[in-house]
């Protein structure tokens, strides 16, 4: 009996092995598990004085000081890019990595590469920036290796709440000296989701969903579990994340247990991937599910959910739109 | 130069290292780099030299010393053409060992960011000492269940790595990270932490060239030539183990140097053994430091993971020597 537990163990343990690596930055969202976030970003407080240095404590506990508002940021995450053209200081950019993409400006800037999870120190180093913004897609050991070679580095962590959100806002305000505008930026986003929170108050009937991540392997697609927040943002649109059922934030559903739930909506977020719509209905076992019949299934731009910048509230409304297309047409 | 071993090995060796100084992101003209070693150069290059160049430099030349070296001393031990450095457990060990410190929410500091090597080193080795003792027969370890039991060991541990980094997404990007590249980023701690076991290692392993020779022989010849076999084995499998161990711990898991150089070695400059280890030892280097040029500067200011590299311009290589060499009967 034991030896047969064991071969089993073994067998399970093997097949585990052999799924494909989520590698590719592409495919999997960076935002962690709820648990395994360090701690909270939290600036300390505001100058006393408009000469005096600015002080914050970072995601990994650092301290962080700042002359004065810094005017040459490179960025090492594209989320943090997306910061810093929205509270308007995307001329103090010198430098960004691969991958930012948004806004259409921030091709302009110099890329330090960065696609492999390595960032190239001797890139930055010569763009000798005052102000170096990781992320938590970058790790401890690349913070280290910046800040003895003399830079400031701010590791930001992922927001967990829209409200953490607009407070990250505020700090970039305050790293680049927009304060006015990141305020009034945080406002007005989240006065966007208090407009989609007020929609969705009053909705009963709330869609079940199926966000498919990654569907390179159409029997066990990668999707969204517990946690994450393209979960919390379904059910802030007025949904119920399918994914919601696994024990991981991103994981393989079997596509039987796709077909037990019979989601009523279909999220595409691997569209830019080569998936489309009508690929679908062509995958074994999918063409019976009442999403694919009627024919609810959406391409969803991955990119406003996997990455943590303000662009998670036009995320929001953009679901909302899907979720419940009557409440958009109300407002 | 096949009359020269030596000399033409230390030349390429020298190349190589001029050439890991000069290229990168910035480019470091020779008169440069003796400036900034002399405390002369501009206060970019002497960062760029002191902080990131050279430890790196230094540290993959130390790696692909004890790939090279162990890998021939592999070679000889199990008389297998096919042996290299990770052929019982190292590399899957350590990955096992990096992964699982890796669920561990280390704080930013000195041990919290040498946590991982440390773990990776201690798992490498508990990987192959178990090995040792599941392949023991009586006295003995034959090579033939060495090689079983490494094998199965291996694959037992990848596929715990996979489960581990599978269950903890929130610090996959940290684990893939280590996997490709290691921990180059900590700089000269790197380079000081591995120095000891390297010197060690690959001490024992250059003095043991004509115990290597014996045991070609077979054991039982060998044997009867005087040379205690159970233990000359020993000795060179925890030296070996050391060196690699501890390479391993640091750079990453790096494929192919160790199986090619030893065969290029030998090739070039015959099968002794007492000159094969030391000129596997500097050719390892060699071949990796190129290699990680090669990295560097195919998708500046992107950089590859260096095994990538080691196999994409070794394989051809190695397969253009073994077409022009055209010899027989090396084994």
């Amino acid at each position: 009996m034991f030896r047969k537990t064991l071969v089993l163990t073994l067998l399970i343990a093997l097949l585990i092995g052999c799924a494909p690596a989520p590698s590719s930055e592409g495919t999997l969202p960076t935002t962690p598990a709820v648990d395994s976030a360090p701690t909270e970003v939290a600036a300390t407080e505001a100058p006393t004085d408009e000469a005096a240095a600015l002080t914050f404590t970072d995601g990994l506990g650092r301290e962080v000081t700042l002359a004065a508002p810094a005017q040459r940021i490179v960025t090492l995450a594209p989320s943090l890019t997306e910061f810093v053209f929205a509270v308007g200081a995307g001329e103090q950019l010198v430098g960004r990595d691969e991958l930012s993409d948004y806004p259409a400006e921030a091709a302009d800037v110099a890329s330090i590469g960065s696609t492999f999870g390595a960032v190239n120190s001797e890139a930055i180093l010569a763009l000798e920036p005052d102000l170096v913004l990781a992320a938590e897609i970058n790790t401890p050991e690349q913070v280290q290796e910046l800040e003895s070679l003399g830079l400031t580095v701010y590791y930001l962590s992922n927001p967990l709440t829209y409200d953490e959100l607009y407070e990250q806002v505020n700090l970039f305000g305050q790293f680049t000296g927009h304060e006015e505008e990141a305020a009034a930026l945080a406002e007005s986003l989240a006065a966007r989701v208090e407009a989609v929170e007020s929609a969705v108050a009053t909705v009963t009937e709330k869609p079940t969903v199926f966000y498919e991540i990654d569907g390179t392997d159409p029997a066990k697609p990668w999707t969204t579990g517990p946690g994450t927040f393209m979960d919390t943002m379904i059910s802030m649109a007025g949904g119920v994340n399918i994914g919601g059922v696994l024990s991981d934030s991103f994981a393989q559903i079997s596509v039987e247990e796709i077909a037990a739930q019979d989601p009523n909506i279909i999220l595409l977020g691997d569209t830019l991937y080569g998936v489309t719509i009508e690929s679908i209905a062509e995958r074994a076992g999918w063409a019976d599910l009442t999403a694919v019949k009627e024919g609810r299934i959406f391409a969803f731009d991955d990119n406003l959910a996997s990455r943590p910048s303000p662009r998670l509230v036009d995320g929001l409304e953009e679901l909302l739109k899907v979720l419940h297309p009557e409440l958009v047409v109300s407002q | 130069m096949r009359r020269y071993p030596f000399l033409s090995s230390f030349l390429l060796l020298a190349l190589a290292l001029l050439l890991s100084l000069a290229i990168g992101s910035v480019f470091l003209p020779l008169r440069d780099i003796f400036a900034s070693l002399q405390g002369n150069g501009s206060d970019l290059a002497e960062n760029i030299l002191w902080k990131i160049r050279l430890p790196r430099t230094v540290l993959i030349a130390l790696t692909g010393m004890a790939l090279g070296g162990s890998g021939a001393a592999y070679q000889g031990l199990f008389r297998n053409p096919l042996a290299d450095p990770y052929l019982i457990g190292i590399a899957s060990g350590a990955g096992l060992g990096a992964v699982v410190s890796m669920t561990v929410q280390w704080s930013y500091s000195f041990w919290g960011l040498m946590a991982i090597p440390l773990s990776a080193f201690v798992g490498a080795l508990l990987t192959v000492t178990f090995v040792y003792f599941l392949a023991r027969v009586g006295q003995t370890a034959p090579v033939t269940n060495l090689i079983l039991a490494g094998v199965a060991v291996s694959s037992f541990a990848t596929s715990l790595m996979s489960f581990i980094m599978l269950r903890s997404d929130g610090e996959l990007r940290r684990a893939m990270s280590w996997l490709m590249g290691g921990a180059i980023q900590l700089g000269w701690t790197s380079v000081l932490a591995m120095l000891p076991y390297l010197i060690l290692g690959l001490g024992t392993l250059s003095l043991h060239g004509h115990a290597l020779n014996v045991l070609q022989f077979g054991d039982e010849q060998a044997q009867q030539l005087g040379l205690n076999v159970q233990r000359t084995k020993q000795v060179i499998l925890v030296a070996s183990s050391l060196a690699t161990a501890a390479a391993v711990a640091f750079a990453g898991i790096i494929g192919f140097v160790g199986l090619v150089v030893p065969h290029i070695m030998r090739l070039w400059f015959g099968g002794d053994y007492r000159r094969l280890i030391p000129l596997s030892i500097l050719g390892g280097a060699t071949a990796l430091l190129v290699s990680d040029v090669i990295a560097r500067v195919v998708l500046a200011p992107q950089e590859l993971p260096v095994g990538i590299v080691t196999a994409l311009a070794g394989a051809p290589f190695f397969l253009w020597i073994l077409r022009r060499t055209k010899t027989q009967g090396l084994w």
